[in-house]
């Protein structure tokens, strides 16, 4: 590189249990090139950051060289952006606490950025998505699990230790369900594509509302979502119960914040209005009167498969360039 | 321009329903002198504004003169800063909203700043108290009511309108007792002190038990707690209630924020360790896993009497410098 030239183009990163997705993105949020493979295939940490770094390295040398390539962001479940570390992540398949953004650096020779989805989701939104311009927001994660990062000032809170905006995990039921995380009543267990299925299995043993959902017995948020399309009165209902708890929850996390938008990502959200009328309406009611029509309620503007993407790629931009070739 | 005239003093105000603390403090938070006027005697903002502007004015010509004076900092309740207004405080004599920084500023010739109590007792803890040196922590403030603040990234969070840290009007019990705001169930009602006194009276009628408390000429926090060091077994239940619905509050909260401390202030906090202990252990049954055992929960080290007016201090000193007369 000479003293004249300037590196304008990005990797982002995002992993995901299932799929890890990667793309060239430049200074504007363009996505240049997208890939994917499966996580799955990598048991062992060393195979993926083989894998990832050998696809990264070709992606790069075919969308305008290596050397155009500034840094890297990547997006993880429980990725912590103080340590760089992927730290006791529930859903990955590499237990324990795994130095990612350390392993790709030594591979890749540049400077790698990491943190978990709920911080790049927000950064993805707050750069290019529903939070452009605003100074104080929340945006919220509803997918298997429920996270979600605040911005304060126009900057992400993270918190002491970087576990700051776990919604998921407040409680919103005395002796509610059981959660993963070993408490009883988090407000995931009631918000979450699981949680969602949960409330309909109970509404269909212990109510007689009429569903075609009755006729199956392995249905998955999806079908819920797609009977509610139909009118489907349990299905409805289900997403009612659903957006009550949400609005609940969503309320006591305002009430400290006080955000001017509340924005929904994940697959949950595609519920649309079926969930978001019922949870604006339990929100109004329980919110801190002086915060009362003033908050947003937003779905992303965003396509669920590239915000990560972008937000990782913005995360990239953060961190200071370094490269080992030079 | 030479000039030596560095100004190494500012004004801070303490403005409570019963009484005005106003008091010259230095640039170490030494406070030189202090004097007080009851805020009930003045129903009209206006009197007011000009009974505190000529009383502040004596206390300056008294420490060294009006212009060794940087400016005046002014904690109130429902203050904010971000307007420079009271907004409708239900315990101070003057209703709807008020321009109190203008209105002293016009009589001063000074700037003027204002916050509200709970942002300034958690600018006071992070300048002169425990939060020195913190970058992310409470400050819980449980008296009559229930407010916070937290920093964020080594600064005050206050929200898209100034209104953030409702702490005590998050939900803890849907459908619970009825609270000031109009809502029910909010956690104030079962930590503050109308709540304790509740408390102790559903207590004392839901069973025929002997206790202190039944011979008490009067039912407050203060009492109730000086029955516990007598070791009155229904005394300390109201306090064991009281701490379990404030610990489970405060799970929720650093479930949000991540902090590295919290730190509790306000007249509630004198009952110690039968507040304390309970409170403790509810936070540690309930907060999200990741921060179990990593949270520290400590009383202010502050003088109760002299927090407010360090915090308004640290406050003026963040305002540029204005003057009048020059």
């Amino acid at each position: 590189m000479s003293y004249k030239s300037i590196k304008t183009r990005v990797i982002g990163v995002d992993i995901k249990k299932d799929i890890t997705t990667y793309a060239v993105v430049d200074i504007r949020g363009t996505i240049i090139a997208k890939e994917q493979f499966q996580t799955t295939d990598y048991p062992d940490i060393s195979d993926f950051v083989s894998e990832l770094s050998n696809r990264i390295i070709s992606i790069s040398e075919a969308n305008g060289g290596y050397d155009n390539i500034r840094s890297l962001g990547i997006s993880v479940n429980s990725g912590n952006n103080y340590t760089g570390c992927i730290e006791n992540a529930a859903n990955m398949p590499w237990k324990g606490v795994v130095p990612l953004a350390a392993m790709l650096r030594d591979r890749l020779g540049m400077a790698v950025a990491l943190s978990n989805n709920a911080h790049v989701s927000a950064l993805g939104e707050f750069v290019f998505g529903s939070a452009h311009g605003m100074k104080n927001f929340i945006v919220v994660t509803l997918g298997s699990g429920m996270g979600s990062c605040f911005f304060s000032r126009g900057k992400a809170h993270l918190g002491a230790d970087g576990f700051a905006g776990e919604i998921g995990h407040t409680k919103v039921a005395d002796n509610g369900r059981l959660c993963g995380c070993g408490h009883h009543g988090c407000l995931e267990t009631y918000c979450s594509a699981r949680g969602i299925e949960a409330t309909a299995h109970e509404l269909i043993s212990t109510t007689d509302l009429p569903s075609k959902l009755r006729e199956k017995s392995d249905f998955v948020l999806n079908d819920i979502i797609d009977c509610c399309k139909a009118d489907d009165p349990l299905a409805v209902e289900t997403m009612k119960r659903t957006g009550k708890m949400l609005g609940l929850g969503i309320a006591n996390y305002a009430s400290i914040i006080n955000p001017e938008a509340v924005i929904f990502t994940g697959r949950v959200a595609k519920a649309g209005d079926y969930l978001f009328e019922p949870a604006y309406e339990s929100f109004e009611q329980r919110v801190y009167k002086n915060l009362k029509g003033r908050t947003k309620f937003l779905q992303s503007i965003l396509d669920n498969q590239e915000r990560d993407v972008l937000g990782a790629s913005v995360l990239a931009w953060g961190i200071k360039e370094y490269s080992l070739f030079k | 321009m030479l000039n030596n005239n560095t100004k190494s003093k500012v004004i801070g105000v303490d403005i409570s329903s019963e009484r005005t603390i106003f008091a010259v403090v230095d640039v170490r938070g030494n406070i030189l002198d202090s004097d007080s006027i009851p805020t009930a005697d003045f129903p009209d903002a206006q009197t007011f504004s000009t009974e505190l502007s000529d009383r502040i004015v004596s206390m300056m010509e008294k420490n060294g003169g009006f212009e060794t004076f940087h400016g005046v900092g002014v904690s109130t309740p429902s203050g904010n800063h971000l307007t420079g207004c009271i907004e409708n405080a239900p315990n101070l004599p003057w209703k709807g909203k008020i321009e109190l920084a203008a209105l002293l500023r016009d009589r001063l010739g000074m700037a003027v700043a204002i916050g509200n109590d709970a942002h300034l007792a958690a600018l006071s803890e992070r300048v002169y108290g425990s939060g020195h040196g913190k970058k992310n922590f409470l400050c819980i403030k449980i008296g009559m009511g229930l407010g916070s603040c937290f920093f964020s990234n080594g600064h005050e969070h206050e929200g898209g309108r100034g209104y953030a840290g409702e702490f005590g009007h998050i939900c803890y019990k849907e459908g619970g007792r009825l609270c000031g705001c109009g809502h029910k169930g909010c956690l104030e009602t079962y930590v503050a002190h109308k709540g304790i006194i509740m408390t102790a009276e559903e207590l004392m009628a839901e069973s025929n038990e002997p206790s202190l408390m039944r011979s008490l000429a009067e039912l407050t926090p203060r009492t109730i707690s000086a029955c516990c060091d007598k070791g009155d077994k229904m005394a300390i239940e109201v306090f064991r209630r009281t701490g379990h619905a404030l610990g489970m509050g405060l799970a929720t909260y650093a479930s949000l924020i991540d902090p590295e401390v919290i730190i509790l202030t306000g007249g509630i906090t004198n009952a110690g360790k039968w507040l304390l202990e309970p409170a403790n252990e509810a936070f540690e049954a309930h907060v999200f896993g990741n921060l179990s055992g990593k949270v520290k929960i400590m009383r202010s080290t502050i003088n109760d009497e002299e927090r407010d007016v360090l915090g308004a201090s640290a406050l003026a000193w963040r305002e540029p410098e204005y003057s009048l007369f020059k």
